[in-house]
């Protein structure tokens, strides 16, 4: 996934007071959205529990020449959860992941712009290939989390690009240019998360295909569990 | 208490959290509110201000914080690899780009890369920064206990959001230790990594499918007891916070008015207090 690990300072209030407020205003069209929709409880565990795999997996750093990468599966939580309750899954561990220092605080909104974008995308992506395009589980979930992932990559660069460093006197260009050495190897990790997200797909679509029922379009929302016994 | 982390460079909430309901300390025993919001102001100094002094007496007062906290130093110190990895990876952006007095040069054939003074500056500042904050932030983490965090949060946010980052925070440990669980399992046998990531796609999206659908039916059972005892969608807070003390609305007016000449000695005067 795409994440900006810049840490607080790194960008200019004005800009910071820029992201974080855009983001702010997509949290609250998504919690608007949960209002509406009434999550039950049900929704708001597995939502959490999304959010503290997320973040587990967040923390597993992939060694590379250029730098650190990792996965947090980001697009695959927002196939799970969909759209609203994914954008408050990638808040939360957003937040956590500021409190020790994985991203700053101040980073919370630019990168929730980012993650929110992909669990947006990457549950249309994945609807419109499973479903309008009649595609298997792995190339649904592969075509989603790689597009998913290209795209993101290029959102970094631009929000990058257009803050710049705070204190540096490179010009936006090069800042642009820079970052693209970056976004080239977030879009090749995501590539790798897109093939990982697939056999994913797979094995759940295979083991548990209810947790992908609410993607069709006759249930809209996430499958109910009736309690073993109750009729 | 023992630790389980991926490795000494990732920060353990497990950890963290032994260290908030254990501790006795003057910051354990601080509101916090007032710590929070100490918090936001030492965010907020770090993105006005430019200064690699007043950030190295900023860095000198989190370490203070965390010291008196009575916090273990040489977690981190472990812990302070995470966001040094980070800035120094990125320092890519504008280390050899930035104009500048060349310290060194390095030729690849037609190609030639250099390393500036103004380059290595902006490195320690953004670095200083960022563990000026992780340390701050950290000792608000492990000097705060979970029932305060509670309180916090449903006050300062939305209920949906209150109680999703509540959830996470207790399903945190569980999945946390499934993970390395599945990492010892794949080091011990041999697996690196990277390795394995390249190579071998279809055994870990196995491996995190499975984290997945454990995750989901932990989350189902918890729901259904959780409904059965009466749960609608937000946690009852029965912890009550107090408002901060005097001192600690003292302690919040001086860091606020830090910050308001902090701000007008960047934009409005800049040879205010010699900054």
């Amino acid at each position: 996934m795409a994440h900006i690990h810049l840490e607080d300072g790194a960008f200019t209030p004005f800009w910071l007071i820029v992201w974080n407020l855009i983001a702010l205003a997509l949290i609250g069209i998504a919690l608007m959205r949960l209002r509406k929709g009434k999550a039950s409880p049900r929704k708001l565990a597995i939502a959490s529990m999304c959010a503290a795999v997320g973040f587990a997996v967040f923390q597993i750093e992939l060694p590379t020449p250029v730098g650190p990468a990792h996965m947090n599966f980001t697009p695959l939580i927002g196939i799970l959860v969909g759209p609203s309750l994914g954008s408050v899954v990638v808040l939360v561990v957003n937040v956590f992941s500021a409190a020790i220092g994985h991203g700053g605080w101040g980073m919370i909104g630019p990168n929730s712009i980012v993650n929110i974008a992909e669990v947006v995308l990457a549950y249309y992506i994945f609807r419109l290939a499973r479903i309008g395009l009649k595609r298997g589980y792995f190339w649904s979930g592969f075509s989603a989390t790689s597009i998913t992932l290209v795209i993101s990559s290029l959102m970094v660069v631009l929000i990058v690009g257009m803050s710049e460093i705070q204190g540096s006197s490179i010009t936006r260009e090069q800042t642009i240019n820079n970052m693209l050495v970056i976004a080239a190897l977030n879009i090749a990790t995501g590539l790798i998360e897109g093939v990982v997200t697939g056999y994913v797909a797979g094995f759940l679509g295979r083991v548990r295909p209810d947790l992908l029922e609410h993607l069709l379009p006759q249930e809209p929302h996430l499958h109910e569990v009736t309690p073993a016994g109750v009729t | 208490m023992s630790r389980r982390a991926y490795s000494s460079h990732v920060p353990d909430f497990r950890y963290i959290t032994f260290f908030a309901e254990t501790g006795k300390s003057v910051v354990h025993r601080m509101n916090p509110w007032t710590k929070l919001a100490l918090l936001f102001f030492v965010v907020a100094y770090v993105t006005v201000l430019l200064d690699i002094y007043t950030m190295l007496f900023l860095l000198a007062t989190s370490l203070t914080f965390y010291a008196v906290a009575r916090l273990p130093l040489k977690v981190l110190l472990g812990w302070w690899s995470l966001p040094v990895l980070f800035v120094l990876s990125l320092s890519i952006l504008y280390v050899f780009t930035e104009p500048g007095t060349s310290l060194g040069h390095l030729t690849l054939g037609r190609f030639t890369i250099g390393v500036t003074d103004q380059g290595l500056l902006l490195t320690a500042i953004l670095l200083v920064k960022a563990l000026a904050v992780v340390t701050f932030s950290l000792t608000v983490f492990m000097t705060t206990s979970y029932n305060n965090i509670v309180h916090i949060a449903y006050r300062a946010l939305p209920g949906t959001l209150a109680t999703v980052f509540l959830l996470t925070y207790r399903f945190m440990f569980e999945t946390a230790d499934e993970f390395s669980d599945i990492l010892d399992a794949m080091h011990s046998r041999g697996g690196g990594l990277t390795k394995g990531i390249m190579g071998r796609s279809k055994t870990f999206a196995g491996i995190f499918g499975l984290g997945f659908v454990h995750a989901f039916e932990r989350a189902e059972n918890i729901s259904k007891a959780m409904e059965a005892r009466g749960f609608t969608g937000e946690l009852p807070v029965t912890h009550q916070l107090r408002r901060p003390t005097y001192g600690g609305f003292a302690l919040i007016a001086v860091a606020l008015a830090v910050l308001v000449l902090a701000v007008i000695s960047r934009y409005l005067d800049v040879d205010l207090i010699g900054w």
